[in-house]
């Protein structure tokens, strides 16, 4: 059986309208895969950064896969949130970024919409605060109902992921 | 392979805590460990250090240069619990007393060669305004218990932090017995 480690940090966030922020984040991965050790979800710290810094959340991730099936390589789901200064948290977005799959140290980016709606909602929405959620975080990375929805653009998840394979020449599988 | 029989690899890691940049503080140390998980043992070198406390300078404001030297040899079965290296950041205040001024953490190069790590630091913030302001008279600011709290991902849902600054450490990784036992950290598209 071929074995992938993924390991590595969410590092931070760019690009929202507000800086008190933290997110969650959950592995996803296909029938095939087993994550035989390491946390497969997780919450960062919330941080409010210096005026000149991005926001940091040196979360770390370390993943050890077992390996069965190439169908449903595993993804990160991000869901961001800021935190007012009342201890409240809004859904600020969703984002999911996809693990990469040749070996190596990457520096990806993920790109967070945020469901919006229009008229009279995002008026009430607008004086008394909140955010729309999605009853299923499905919708996030499927394709199921997706032309229903409609969202805006918010900021950047900065993530540093490092890939050790093991076991996959074995198979004839080139990466 | 099964991992009791699977052989051990060794990794190198050499070079230096080099500077860190905090623009509004001043009489900065810097203190380093490395954190790994349980399949990792350090055959040779330190874990830790503390380096010595330097001041700002008028040429570079907010730039402090340790140049603290790290050399450690680790060696493992599985690359799960790959090492990290946490840094925490002390300074001096104005009473002389220790608070830290951040904290942050990296994991080490998957890589061999030559590594530039820039390392976001952050501090733990008060729970509330009047905490913040007895912290102040008290000196009693809050801090993690251990430094390598920063190197887990447990608990963290809890902790409000303000960032600021980061530490630059420079450093060599060399491998042994890595591609041997099966191992891939590059894409094997040479051939």
């Amino acid at each position: 059986m071929a074995e992938v480690f993924v390991f590595g940090q969410v590092r931070g966030a760019s690009g929202f309208p507000q800086r008190s922020l933290f997110c969650t984040w959950e592995a996803i991965h296909g029938a095939g895969w087993r994550l035989l050790r390491g946390a497969g979800d997780g919450r960062t710290h919330v941080d409010a950064p210096a005026p000149d810094h991005d926001v940091t959340w040196a979360h770390p991730l370390d993943m050890h896969f077992a390996v069965q099936s190439m169908q449903g390589w595993p993804k990160l789901g991000f869901k961001v949130y800021h935190q007012d200064d009342f201890g409240r948290n809004e859904l600020y977005g969703y984002g999911v970024c996809h693990i990469p799959m040749s070996p190596g140290s990457h520096t990806l980016e993920c790109a967070c919409c945020q469901p919006s709606t229009s008229g009279i909602e995002s008026f009430y929405q607008s004086l008394v605060g909140g955010s729309l959620q999605l009853k299923s975080d499905d919708a996030v990375h499927t394709q199921v109902d997706r032309f229903k929805l409609k969202t805006k653009t918010m900021g950047t998840v900065h993530v540093q992921l490092n890939i050790v394979t093991r076991g996959f020449e074995a198979y004839g599988i080139e990466m | 392979m099964a991992d009791g029989e699977a052989g051990v690899f060794h990794m190198l890691v050499t070079g230096a805590v080099e500077c860190g940049h905090f623009p509004t503080y001043n009489n900065l140390y810097c203190k380093y460990t490395i954190v790994f998980g349980d399949h990792w043992t350090a055959t040779a070198g330190i874990e830790e250090g503390v380096s010595q406390i330097a001041s700002r300078s008028s040429h570079h404001p907010g730039e402090f240069v340790w140049n603290f030297p790290i050399d450690i040899t680790l060696k493992s079965q599985l690359p799960r619990g790959w090492p990290q290296i946490v840094v925490a950041v002390y300074g001096l205040d104005m009473f002389g007393r220790d608070i830290v001024r951040g904290y942050g953490t990296c994991h080490l190069p998957v890589t061999a060669g030559h590594h530039t790590l820039k390392i976001p630091t952050f501090a733990p913030r008060p729970t509330t305004r009047l905490q913040h302001i007895l912290g102040w008279f008290l000196g009693q600011r809050p801090e993690f218990y251990e430094s390598t709290f920063v190197a887990a991902g447990e608990g963290r849902e809890v902790v409000r932090v303000r960032s600021h600054g980061h530490v630059i450490v420079k450093c060599n990784v060399a491998f042994k017995d890595f591609h041997r036992l099966g191992f891939h950290n590059a894409p094997s598209n040479q051939n």
